[in-house]
């Protein structure tokens, strides 16, 4: 019965997200292509926190990504879509020759290094000017799809849908298992004889390229890359903040949080212009205070509660 | 697993949210036509305004675009009709400042865009215009890969902020007006320190051609306190070893007073020393070491005994709001109304061609000092405003020096030695 | 043991060496070096205090510096003081926003994952940079004060040196803080706090307490930081960002719970930056040296460790 349920809710979710741009105006398209942005950046980031490594780098993956798709297509006239892999798989490159270097690092430390070199290629950027415009950065001659809405928004949808799938494989398979005893407890994963390490770096490799291609999309989306916004540490603590709040170690939190704090900072925005983002603060300590285990979370407890109940 | 469906329910009506948005929309805007009507027996004209709401450029050029629009309303409107300004947040974020104008475009249903301030978020929004087409008025964008981004096509595209390499192009023809009419001032050595952002850097590579026409020039860039830098010492001792005629800052209002401290403790003073910021520091007219420091800048309060129009705002500002005007968006944004406003009455209409027609003979005797008009600069078609005026501090206020006709004090060279003071 | 030692004094002998070349060829360098470490150090001893016993990185640490420049801004400019007798009162009140800091929000998640921790303090950042900003606006103030110039002249060379009030403030809040956790008490008794918790509390210490005095302490020291920073520094909401990314580096190259490694990381950072500076037209490339120095310090100390 209950599975009957969740596969009629499930089809409702597909099919509303497919038809959105349909039932909506281009205002709430514009929202949903960045809270789909976000949304891909806090999921991917889970998925490498799963493992026990905590990632402050996505800017730099996202930056990396944008520039790498932006940059291809200028000097070597290539079509947009192929740049998007392109950001993916240059964002994969440096992430496996970093991952080998550095996932032997724990906590914080890892954390730093991943934050710190994402500095490093935004100074680069801004300060190989004639390669990569330097400061005020680069133009696209035109947007991807000529900049079509509906074409613009399904790429980002089939994205967060790929990256989606991707999260619920890594969780269903094998190697989930032994990454969560990872978390858990090191020695125990060790002495069960799967080899970690080489797992880490593939999945440090594969949310990066997920990180390089969104920022890749990005930029076809909006036609330009500069260094300010394209390593925004907004791309790294929003997509945190988004896990966090709807719940972290699965699919559906991040999608959750990056759904409600994308749509909530929006709505604020409107009815508060002068100081916003006093709210969004607040609202973001009161949800950890009072909610640590994010609204996936807490919809559990109460589900929990409800059996005792019954 | 049921956890999993209460989620999947909430994923839903989230998803379904929009509906409400947009249908809620719907219904605000009901409910404004019909104030309207009360109010002007027809339908209000809509204008929409994007500016970053917590900088202080936004701040105040919101707030002086809102003045503009009471003081027109008070005075009956435009074709008899009323003016509403809503103005969304650009947060200073490319993709909050494209949400803004689509929901302005789409939900807000306006009919003129108006604001703006950072070339970083208007290459967001371009694509965005480029889609509505709608008359737009645009108060910021200095950096020429925002006009690039704009292109040649866009005949409803006005754009007031003068362009990097234009505002380059008035201070060389400023100073040379300048040294002519005072030889005993020399600008023909220069040192630029920008800071490293799209702003400094934009500024540096506009003036490096342009400056040759006035003698030799030479820069370097440095790290804003804005952006977390701070440290003028290094570029400071280049250029005190390097001994310009004029030193020239081109960084944000956080650097004026402690690179004015630094230039002192490392002994720096040259003849000339020249600040290029957007804004400056609350109180910097107070430091003594503020006196006689030139600047770059659209307006201050001091024109307010060269045009009653800047007299008017400056007083409009102040009695409705707190504190002065800190920046030029202020005046800018006010002006962006008034130009809108001439032109939809010389139009007759808020017909497309027919308001664009209207616009491009703009003559608008403006707060900032000068008659704005339109025409067009290197890409574009309506370039509004081409150049900063060159002025100086003296005795804590900002005295116009060029152009002449505005001129409020006469220039005093060179800057004093840091002992002479 | 003896190899360690060794090693330490070829480091000693190489920094050295490299300090006397520097004086010779760029006096200036070692001069602007030293102060931007100093500020370097004074801002991040905090953090790592709070990290190394309470076990919090704090994101809003720049936002409370942030905070005391204000509060000092404030007194000084309401009462007509010079900003450095302010230093009393903000040190007092950042005490304050300490304790109710920590009893409203830290408090609740000490148990809590270090990330739900992470992402309270960078609330707590949001809603004071933004707060701050809806009361005083984003434009920046700056105190004008005169003695903030003072220079010295050595030969051709003219260089500020009142920004070496941040190198005494480093070493003086260094040497205060370790004789606060050896000689007294209570800061023993922190510091066992901060080694094994539950033992502490085994032993009869009250580890809330403790966690509350140290979190006052740290934000007390920063209300002194935020006060110096004032002086010479233009102050505005969104000005504690960047001190919190390098005071979060700087804790991390120096590992967690060590407080002597800042100032010698920071000195090492700001004399390479300032190094870099130095030659006109690579000053872009200072900012790289910083992450560069960090990144092969956490790297090389962890591969020394899986090593021994």
């Amino acid at each position: 019965m209950s599975k009957y349920i969740k596969t009629i809710v499930m089809a409702a979710v597909a099919v509303l997200a497919v038809a959105f741009p349909f039932y909506t105006g281009a205002y709430p398209q514009s929202i949903a292509q960045s809270v789909l942005t976000y949304m891909i950046l806090a999921v991917s980031w889970d998925m490498l926190l799963r493992t026990g490594q905590i990632s402050f780098g996505i800017a730099g993956f996202f930056g990396i990504g944008s520039y790498a798709a932006v940059l291809s297509m200028l000097y070597l006239n290539l079509p947009p879509m192929l740049t998007i892999l392109i950001g993916g798989i240059i964002a994969g490159a440096i992430a496996g020759l970093l991952g080998i270097a550095v996932l032997r690092l724990r906590g914080m430390y890892f954390a730093i290094v991943t934050l710190a070199v994402a500095e490093i290629f935004r100074i680069i950027m801004t300060n190989l000017k004639g390669f990569t415009g330097g400061p005020e950065g680069e133009l696209l001659p035109q947007l991807i799809f000529q900049g079509n809405p509906y074409l613009t928004y399904y790429l980002m949808f089939g994205m967060a849908v790929l990256t989606i799938i991707i999260s619920e494989i890594f969780l269903r398979s094998r190697v989930h298992y032994a990454l969560t005893a990872i978390r858990n407890d090191e020695i125990v994963a060790r002495s069960s004889g799967v080899n970690i390490f080489k797992y880490l770096v593939i999945i440090f490799i594969v949310t990066s390229v997920i990180q390089g291609m969104t920022g890749g999309i990005n930029a076809q989306t909006y036609g330009f890359v500069t260094p300010e916004s394209s390593f925004s540490l907004d791309y790294t603590l929003l997509p945190l903040a988004m896990a966090l709040l709807g719940g972290i170690y699965g699919t559906m939190g991040p999608v959750v949080g990056a759904l409600l704090l994308g749509i909530v900072s929006e709505y604020l925005k409107l009815y508060i212009p002068y100081g916003h983002l006093v709210i969004y603060g607040i609202i973001v300590v009161i949800v950890i205070l009072y909610m640590p285990q994010g609204i996936v979370g807490l919809a559990a407890r109460i589900r929990k509660a409800g059996a005792r109940n019954e | 697993m049921k956890n999993c469906i209460t989620v999947m329910i909430a994923v839903l009506l989230l998803l379904a949210l929009p509906l409400a948005v947009f249908a809620g929309g719907q219904g605000e805007q009901g409910e404004q036509v019909e104030q309207g009507e009360q109010a002007a027996e027809k339908d209000p004209i809509k204008l929409g305004g994007v500016w970053p709401l917590a900088d202080i450029t936004g701040d105040q050029g919101s707030k002086a675009a809102q003045l503009a629009v009471e003081e027109i309303n008070a005075n009956g409107g435009v074709l008899g009709r009323q003016l509403e300004l809503s103005v969304i947040d650009s947060e200073l974020k490319p993709e909050k400042g494209r949400s803004a104008i689509e929901r302005l475009a789409t939900v807000e249903d306006v009919d003129i865009f108006v604001g703006g301030m950072s070339s970083g978020v208007h290459l967001g929004q371009i694509p965005s215009l480029k889609k509505y087409e709608k008359v737009t008025m645009w108060t910021g964008a200095a950096s020429s890969k925002a006009e690039e981004a704009v292109g040649p096509d866009a005949d409803w595209y006005f754009h007031l902020h003068p362009w990097d390499y234009t505002q380059g192009q008035s201070y060389v023809d400023g100073w040379g007006d300048i040294s002519e009419k005072y030889p005993e001032i020399k600008v023909s050595d220069w040192f630029l320190a920008y800071e490293d952002g799209a702003f400094g850097t934009g500024s540096f590579q506009a003036s490096q051609n342009l400056y040759t026409e006035l003698g030799e020039m030479t820069g370097e860039s440095f790290k804003s306190a804005a952006t977390g830098g701070g440290d003028y010492t290094a570029v400071l001792e280049h250029a005190k070893e390097y001994g310009p005629e004029v030193f020239i800052w081109a960084g944000y209002d956080a650097d004026a007073l402690p690179m004015l401290e630094t230039a002192k403790a490392i002994d720096f003073a040259p003849p000339i020393y020249l600040g290029a910021p957007p804004g400056w520091p609350q109180g910097f007219g107070e430091s003594p070491l503020s006196n006689y420091v030139m600047l770059y800048g659209m307006w201050a309060p001091s024109m307010n005994s060269v045009s009653g129009v800047s007299k008017h705002f400056y007083e409009a500002y102040t009695g409705k709001y707190d504190g002065e005007p800190q920046t030029y968006f202020a005046p800018l944004s006010y002006s962006a109304i008034y130009i809108l406003k001439e032109g939809i009455e010389r139009a007759g209409t808020l017909e497309k061609e027919a308001l664009i027609e209207a616009l491009e003979n703009t003559e608008y005797d403006s707060p900032l000092g000068q008659t704005i008009g339109f025409s067009p600069s290197n890409i574009i078609q309506h370039q509004g405003i081409w150049g900063q005026k060159i002025l100086q501090w003296q005795n804590g206020k900002r005295e116009v020096i060029w152009p002449f006709e505005y001129q409020t004090a006469e220039p005093v060279y060179p800057f004093p030695g840091w002992d002479e003071r | 043991m003896k190899t360690s030692k060794n090693l330490q004094l070829t480091i000693v002998g190489i920094a050295a060496a490299i300090g006397i070349l520097l004086i010779l060829w760029k006096p200036s360098v070692l001069i602007y070096g030293l102060q931007g470490a100093g500020l370097y150090a004074a801002v991040a001893l905090p953090m790592a205090l709070i990290l190394g016993i309470v076990g919090i990185i704090n994101l809003a640490h720049g936002e409370f510096m942030m905070l005391g420049a204000y509060l000092a801004y404030w007194f000084s400019t309401q009462f007509g003081i010079d900003p450095l007798l302010a230093m009393i009162p903000v040190l007092i009140s950042m005490g304050i926003v300490g304790v109710i800091t920590y009893k409203t929000t830290i408090h609740r998640v000490l148990g809590a994952p270090e990330l739900n921790q992470l992402i309270l303090t960078f609330g707590i950042a949001m809603v004071l940079s933004q707060v701050v900003n809806l009361i005083a606006t984003s434009q920046p103030r700056k105190l004008s004060l005169d003695y903030v110039t003072a220079s010295a002249k050595v030969g051709e060379l003219s260089f500020g040196t009142y920004d070496f009030i941040f190198v005494a403030a480093a070493v003086l809040f260094l040497a205060g803080l370790l004789f606060f956790l050896r000689r007294t008490k209570l800061g023993k008794a922190a510091v066992a706090v901060g080694q094994n918790p539950k033992g502490a509390r085994l032993v009869g210490i009250n580890v809330d307490r403790t966690y509350l005095i140290i979190f006052s302490i740290a934000l007390g020291l920063l209300g002194i930081i935020g006060t110096l920073f004032l002086t010479s520094h233009s102050i505005f909401p969104l000005v504690g960002g960047s001190y919190t990314m390098k005071s979060f580096c700087l804790v991390a190259m120096a590992g967690i719970g060590q407080l002597k490694p800042i100032l010698w990381g920071s000195l090492a950072l700001g004399v390479s930056e300032s190094f870099i500076m130095s030659f006109q037209g690579y000053g872009g490339w200072a900012d790289i040296v910083f992450f560069a120095i960090i990144v092969i310090v956490i790297i090389s100390r962890a591969y020394k460790r899986t090593e021994s």
